[in-house]
């Protein structure tokens, strides 16, 4: 049996599919520890693991933590090369930083066999390379999204590659290799035909999504189960806070009234009066909401991707900021939805989308097939094999050292 | 034609007239945060210009070669000069 060690940034939806895989482990009779330099409740956290919360170590970086948790509300104001230096340069660099110490002292002290990095917590591989420790990186969302970037925005690569480089140096790596991600294995949570990957290099393992986190949410079946029209599942995911009201107001000016239901997983409390029509939890169980569905509306938030074509469902997907163009070309490319920009979206094309996808097959029909790739890349199953596999190795390779 | 009539004219079918009505274009306007356009759209705009102007502008190659800042401060008065110059 192995030790392994996830570790996530402070990111609900990065953090989701390894406490799936994290619970499958543990089933398995391993054992499984979180390191996040956020409070993460105990409910999300899969019986017998356990969630490593460095509270003392992060006492003198809590004003920067917060101003970067802070900055993430602005993500949807921002332009593309706006979001890119946010994301990189003021996220993902400095929580790699704040990580590092605490990381490296929990590492030597529980000593995994295994550490793995969600792809956007540098720390993670940084602090496997220094410690010698073996290393596979965990990747929710679809891989490529800067596509070929050396070629096709030198200027953007180079600074891409300085500000990691640099990180790499602050802790004592020196030299031109990038170790913020794992060479040897990097799995994927989502289908190699999904990601437009006809030949991914060899370390990507696209095994699709992972289910089986603990989500106790409570939820009004009854009330679910006497609904006649069709049901739009609508999300807009764990960020975002600042556009949940617009948003959902222009779903109210939408479908008020109108021959669906609109089923909301968004805090209630943003209107003081909701149309009859509107079913809306702050949170909801939503792996077994999804299978009683029609069709899903939401940003590309990539854990409701993976929930509504596992479902075979049709998306109207409005992507905002981040990945969620990349995702929404993806969606459009595999005819399995309709794409409107968020910052484009009309009320008259908000409806005409949803009615087409509900009462034109083909969306569904796609997506139906893009459920087949999902499965076929084998899940959770496949993760904890390739996991299996991956320590198995690492620890004949230490030996024979 | 005057270059900046026909780059607005790009813009209005790119991002729709509806929402150009509420933006006042002008040679400082920023792509990027005034008019707001994504990647899908500025490639659309960009494929506006090279059917235009056709070879003798390399518009992408122009925008590839700039760093991020440079993305970010990109407006039309610098899309004017460049396809003015380029043209001349």
């Amino acid at each position: 049996m192995s030790k392994f060690l996830f570790v996530v940034p402070p990111f609900f939806g990065h953090i989701s599919p390894t406490l799936s895989i994290g619970a499958s482990l543990i089933a398995k009779g391993h054992e499984v520890r979180w390191f996040g330099i956020t409070p993460l409740a105990d409910a999300h956290i899969p019986a017998g693991g356990q969630y490593v919360y460095p509270q003392d170590d992060l006492v003198k970086h809590q004003d920067d933590l917060q101003k970067i948790l802070k900055r993430q509300d602005d993500g949807p104001s921002c332009s593309g090369p706006e979001v890119m230096k946010l994301a990189l340069e003021e996220t993902y660099v400095p929580v790699a930083r704040i990580m590092m110490e605490p990381l490296c002292k929990v590492a030597d002290s529980w000593r995994p066999d295994v550490i793995v990095n969600d792809c956007i917590t540098f720390a993670g591989a940084l602090c496997a390379h220094i410690k010698g420790i073996p290393c596979v990186t965990t990747t929710p969302v679809p891989p490529d999204v800067m596509g070929d970037a050396a070629n096709s925005a030198p200027k953007i690569f180079e600074w891409q590659e300085n500000l990691i480089k640099g990180l790499q140096r602050e802790f004592g790596v020196y030299g031109d290799d990038i170790v913020i991600h794992s060479h040897k294995m990097n799995i994927v949570f989502t289908s190699k035909e999904f990601a437009g990957v006809t030949e991914p290099m060899p370390h990507m393992r696209f095994v699709g999504p992972v289910k089986g986190r603990p989500n106790n949410a409570a939820f009004d079946w009854d009330r679910l189960d006497k609904v006649t029209t069709p049901k739009v599942f609508v999300s807009l995911g764990t960020l975002l806070v600042d556009i949940r009201a617009a948003f959902f107001k222009k779903l109210i000016d939408a479908f008020a009234d109108a021959p669906v239901t609109i089923i909301a997983a968004t805090n209630p409390d943003i209107f003081e009066h909701w149309p009859d029509n509107f079913i809306v939890n702050g949170f909801v169980p939503q792996a077994e909401l999804m299978p009683k569905m029609d069709m899903v509306i939401c940003h590309g938030g990539f854990n409701t991707v993976n929930d509504t074509f596992t479902n075979g469902l049709p998306m109207l997907i409005t992507p905002i900021a981040y990945d969620h163009f990349h995702t929404a070309k993806l969606v459009v490319n595999a005819g399995c939805g309709i794409s409107i920009r968020y910052k484009r979206l009309r009320i008259a094309d908000l409806k005409t989308a949803v009615f087409e996808l509900l009462e034109n097959p083909q969306y569904r029909t796609a997506a139906l097939k893009l459920k087949d790739t999902f499965t076929a890349a084998g899940g959770n199953d496949k993760a904890v094999q390739l996991l299996e596999e991956f320590a198995d190795s690492e620890e004949i390779l230490v030996a024979v050292d | 034609m005057d270059t900046v009539v026909v780059l607005k004219q790009f813009i209005t079918e790119v991002i729709g007239e509806e929402f150009v009505e509420e933006m006042d274009i002008d040679m400082n306007s920023s792509f990027t945060r005034d008019l707001e356009m994504d990647s899908i759209e500025i490639v659309s705009f960009s494929e506006k210009i090279k059917a235009h102007y056709g070879d003798q502008i390399d518009f992408t190659g122009w925008l590839s070669n700039m760093d991020l800042d440079q993305l970010i401060n990109l407006n039309l008065g610098m899309i004017v000069e460049y396809i003015d110059n380029a043209r001349n």
